[in-house]
């Protein structure tokens, strides 16, 4: 059984980013770039899959990013993955979410799968849309929202969480599953799972690799950015000490007169 | 692109106030662009939904109940988007920035080839090319992106626009189930835990707690209560949620929800970055803590330094009060 787990990298969601004025990209220097906290809870469950499943399964890493990511995807190695495919190509560069989701299905194909699991969203654009393109791409049934995921022979079955609680829904092999972070604790990587990661096979290719047949990244892409503007300024808080309940309640009741707001 | 197609998210056939504020603004999109608006309501209630849409300036209201609908997930839904879209041509999609919206519009974007942009809040029309504007890097910048596709598909975020009624036409279209298609994605069963709750993304008030809470105990009765007097949601920072005083549905910021309500409380919560960027783009910020020094002081609008156990309650009583006196 072979599960792929596609990987985002993300600048270090501690940090507080900023974007350079003069050129309207988000400052990396100084900040790290790590896993995308969301798709650990993917290997998570890819790794609990496997682990189950025992023989035959495997877990390979998959993401979009440059060379330099490499060192990035060996975490999830560290894991516990077996192995991993960057696709590293300048011209992968302004690719946007349906640009991904194709490229990925592209090279998720060829390498073959039995089951995707994926994170919900990424932390920086965070558009919580890839799971579902990548299914549509990939020609299979895509479970989203999974807070539980179990398998069941050829079977899949998950509960999708909803706004109002959650759905019990099954489909057969091979198929896509994204995970939200209810549904495990991701592990740390042992000491050993580190050191054995660094023999483990990070592969690279090339868009060529892929023959998609037509261009992505900036050529391809379905939007263009016209512009980026700063958020509106929000003035200094108002701060103000309340003795009691009552005064509390009493200075925020007038300041959501002032706003209109009751 | 010319008419504008919008996806009505519906409760067992009362639409969602977001899918009506979409059907309001598709409307001024629809005049921008020269076409018409088409609404799109599937699965059991469809039609009592339409009726509800047929008060909305909506020239076509396309509908079906097909069983499939809510014995499969999503992909029969998205055989009768896909549907009306080519059969509109080049046009506009509009889903609401709701799990089910993101789900829906990803996938139909696929299909169509088109260009997606989430998050909406405000758009613009320039011979005949749709830009959309959204806040992006948790409200860090603010993007306008041009549809370069024949197709496009927006996620539109809840509380940026308003429902307004207004004449449409309102000719209902019964669609015809689209042939030849199996579906794999069986739904077993459906299990509500928060029946007629709003979710912290649809909500136009958030009352949000965090570590200061304690426990889960605040977040079931003072913040509730706070939450239900201004018909809004109880939100929680990732503190709250990793401590299992609430579910993860309720996580309000990076790893959690990213939303703009019009009023968002922060009660016992400091205002790390990764609740900072889930929510800096509410309309009025209102935090109280028992630290006036705490990070949420440089972004929120106004800071109430005391006791949030005594303050919660007289604020939830001051409100029903106000609220009783109005109606």
């Amino acid at each position: 059984m072979k599960i792929v787990v596609p990987v985002k990298l993300v600048p270090d969601t501690s940090a507080d980013k900023r974007i350079d004025p003069a050129t309207k990209r988000l400052v990396r220097t100084g900040v790290e770039t790590v896993l995308n906290p969301f798709d650990e809870y993917a290997i998570e469950a890819a790794l609990q899959v496997k682990e189950k499943a025992g023989g035959e399964a495997t877990v390979t890493i998959v993401t979009m990013a440059p060379e330099s990511g490499k060192e990035v995807v060996r975490k999830a190695l560290a894991m516990g993955a077996d192995d991993a495919v960057l696709l590293s190509d300048a011209g992968c560069a302004g690719s946007d979410v349906w640009d991904t989701a194709f490229a990925l299905a592209a090279l998720i194909k060829k390498n073959g799968f039995d089951l995707v699991i994926c994170g919900t969203q990424s932390t920086d654009a965070g558009t919580g849309e890839l799971p579902g393109a990548l299914a549509e791409y990939l020609g299979v049934p895509g479970l989203t929202y999974a807070r539980t995921l179990e398998l069941d022979g050829t079977t899949v079955r998950v509960e999708r969480e909803t706004d109002a609680g959650y759905l019990k829904i099954s489909a057969p092999l091979p198929a896509l599953v994204s995970v939200t972070k209810s549904i495990n604790e991701p592990r740390y990587p042992s000491l050993k799972g580190i050191m054995g990661a660094k023999k483990k096979t990070i592969a690279a290719l090339a868009l060529a690799d892929l023959a998609l047949g037509r261009p992505i990244g900036g050529d391809g892409a379905k939007t263009e950015l016209l512009a980026l503007a700063d958020p509106p300024v929000r003035g200094k808080a108002r701060i103000v000490e309340a003795a009691d309940g009552a005064e509390g309640a009493r200075i925020i009741v007038e300041f959501l007169r002032e706003k209109k707001l009751i | 692109m010319r008419d504008v197609i919008v996806y009505i998210e519906h409760t067992a056939g009362k639409p969602r106030r977001v899918s009506l504020e979409c059907v309001s603004e598709a409307k001024e999109i629809a005049a921008a662009l020269g076409g018409a608006v088409h609404a799109v309501v599937l699965g059991k209630g469809a039609r009592a939904a339409a009726e509800v849409l047929a008060a909305y300036p909506v020239a076509r209201i396309h509908l079906s109940e097909d069983a499939d609908v809510d014995a499969f997930l999503l992909d029969p839904q998205i055989d009768y988007l896909e549907a009306v879209a080519r059969g509109a041509g080049p046009s506009l999609v509009l889903v609401p920035n709701t799990m089910i919206g993101r789900d829906v519009g990803s996938r139909l974007a696929a299909r169509l080839e088109a260009g997606l942009t989430s998050d909406i809040v405000a758009w613009s029309v320039a011979d005949g090319v749709v830009a959309c504007v959204s806040p992006k890097l948790g409200g860090l910048t603010i993007t306008t992106c041009a549809f370069k596709s024949d197709y496009g598909v927006a996620a539109v975020r809840p509380n940026a626009f308003k429902a307004v009624t207004g004449a449409g036409g309102g000719e209902v279209v019964e669609l015809e189930k689209p042939a030849g298609k199996t579906y794999l994605i069986r739904i077993e069963d459906e299990v509500v835990e928060a029946a007629g709750e709003l979710g912290v993304e649809e909500a136009s008030t958030v009352v949000s707690g965090g570590r200061g809470m304690g426990g889960p105990e605040p977040f079931k009765t003072i913040l509730k209560d706070l939450a239900e007097a201004f018909g809004g949601a109880v939100g929680a920072s990732r503190a709250a949620v990793d401590a299992g005083w609430i579910s993860h549905g309720h996580q309000v910021g990076q790893t959690g929800k990213t939303i703009g309500p019009q009023l968002y409380f922060a009660v016992g919560i400091s205002g790390a970055i990764q609740h900072k960027v889930g929510m800096r783009t509410a309309g009025t910020i209102v935090a109280i803590n028992k630290d006036g020094t705490v990070p949420i002081g440089e972004f929120a609008d106004l800071v109430v330094v005391g006791d949030l156990f005594q303050i919660v309650p007289e604020l939830t009583k001051s409100v029903k009060e106000i609220a009783a006196a109005h109606s």
